[in-house]
């Protein structure tokens, strides 16, 4: 039985409150993805290094990042990391979170790039006389980009809908926690969560139609 | 021939509408089961012994009125923010939570008289150098998220101009941060704050005064519509004090003065 009758008016008042909301979760998730990407990067160096040290440390890293829950590696980055003294707010906190799962995921996404390209155009490019960085720079990373392309896209989707999680460490700006408190405040659950799942759908779709379109501009033939 | 049969549709049909009429205080009784939505992270009101049971003031005021409507009672463990949608969904009958009786939250839930009343208490931690309330301005404080002192203490925040308020899910994190030092100070009900500062679970806190916040008086609550069961509820409310039980669990879970129930020149 579900007896509850709805009142959007009084609901929709929030909205411009939650559009705000929306601003920051969009904030974190873009800065999480560009460092997330930068680390991906930097990992996938590391693997290809062939130094057991730095691929090791590499491959831990991708190992924790993608076989651990995203709210554990947020709650970490601010109660883990606060049993040491070190603070993050919750806002750094949910960043620094969200940008090593990307980070995990994404260097995974490289390798299956990677994977992709086939070893022979690295060889005919060397045979033309190029050095291995400049067989790397300009035949393998413009490949490897086109390929990752998509699967990054989804690790963007993925990064704005953890943001969410941002709750569970005191976060209290972003789409998710703005909707907390209002329905704390109020108790008008339903309408404030529609409302917010709404919202993180058409951010989500935005994000998916404006790569798409990126995609189509970057990667012609 | 006929008219039996119509007697029989008759029967049936009385037995139909009666059926339909039956309201939440029917349902209990006829179930036989009493469910109630539980906070069971915040000690002494509700939380879990060495072998997981859960134990408390609201634990036992639940079990009280399961007997008095004659019926066994399910302690549905409810964090803060879920206790609404666990009553909307069906899952629980009737919170007893600590429920702060907001005028706002009132248009969305049935709200009973008080059962239970609160006085605000801040605790600081000891390295921040918070010795009073007036002390929290400017600093980075934190309460447990949909909670009467948690609104309360965001609106102080604002007013001041300075410092920061951080809403956490369970009342435990907050302690864990208040601990940690990640938070300067918190306000949190004085029991509440007596039990996490005696129980030692967390180092380094203690509680520094009173918040001067309104009494925070709180109700059993249930859905709006269900006026028989409301009904139900405040007498029950009404003999728990009457019978001295209500001072009996007091004196069990909290002890020192007994809170006064009831609002001066003003009915309920």
């Amino acid at each position: 039985m579900f007896s509850y009758t709805f009142h959007w008016n009084q609901a929709l008042k929030a909205l411009p409150q939650m559009l705000d909301g929306a601003l920051v979760t969009l904030q974190v998730a873009l800065l999480s993805m560009v460092i997330g990407l930068a680390l991906a990067l930097a990992l996938t160096a590391c693997r290809l290094s062939g130094n057991r040290i730095l691929g090791g440390f590499a491959t831990a890293w991708v190992e924790i990042a993608r076989n651990t829950p995203a709210l554990f590696q947020i709650y970490m980055a601010h109660f883990g990391l606060g049993n040491f003294g070190i603070h993050l707010s919750p806002y750094t906190a949910l960043l620094a979170g969200i940008a090593f799962n990307n980070a995990g995921y994404l260097a995974e996404n490289f390798r299956g790039a990677l994977k992709a390209i086939p070893d022979t155009q690295t060889r005919a490019g060397r045979s033309l006389g190029m050095t291995p960085v400049q067989a790397f720079r300009y035949i393998v990373l413009p490949q490897m980009l086109r390929i990752a392309f998509l699967p990054v896209t989804n690790q963007m989707v993925w990064a704005i809908l953890m943001t969410s999680l941002g709750v569970t460490v005191g976060m209290n700006t972003d789409l998710a926690g703005i909707t907390q408190e209002l329905n704390a405040r109020s108790f008008r659950t339903f309408e404030f969560f529609a409302i917010a799942a709404v919202i993180y759908y058409l951010i989500a779709k935005a994000v998916t139609l404006a790569a798409r379109l990126l995609a189509a501009r970057m990667f012609r033939y | 021939m006929k008219t039996s049969v119509l007697a029989l549709g008759l029967v049936a049909a009385a037995a139909l509408t009666s059926q339909a009429h039956a309201d939440k205080l029917d349902d209990v009784i006829g179930s036989g089961t009493l469910r109630c939505a539980v906070v069971l992270d915040f000690p002494p009101m509700g939380s879990r012994d060495e072998n997981n049971n859960p134990i408390g003031f609201d634990v036992d005021y639940c079990n009280d009125l399961a007997k008095a409507l004659g019926v066994t009672a399910e302690i549905v463990e409810t964090p803060f923010p879920e206790r609404i949608p666990a009553l909307m969904s069906g899952r629980v009958d009737v919170g007893v939570a600590s429920t702060s009786d907001t005028l706002e939250r009132a248009k969305t839930v049935g709200m009973t008289i008080p059962y239970f009343a609160f006085e605000m208490a801040v605790t600081a931690n000891e390295k921040s150098g918070v010795k009073s309330f007036e002390d929290m301005k400017g600093k980075v404080v934190g309460a447990t998220a949909g909670t009467f002192e948690a609104i309360a203490l965001e609106k102080q925040v604002k007013e001041w101009g300075a410092g920061e308020f951080r809403p956490y899910q369970t009342q435990a994190d907050v302690f864990l941060a208040l601990s940690q030092g990640q938070i300067d100070a918190t306000v949190s009900t004085s029991t509440v704050a007596q039990a996490n500062v005696k129980g030692g679970k967390f180092a380094g806190i203690s509680v520094v005064g009173k918040a001067p916040f309104d009494t925070d008086y709180v109700a059993l609550f249930t859905n709006r519509e269900e006026y028989g069961f409301v009904n139900f509820l405040n007498l029950f409310i009404n003999q728990q004090v009457r019978t001295g039980r209500y001072a009996e669990l007091y004196e069990k879970w909290v002890g020192g003065e007994l809170p006064d129930l009831t609002a001066k020149g003003v009915y309920r």
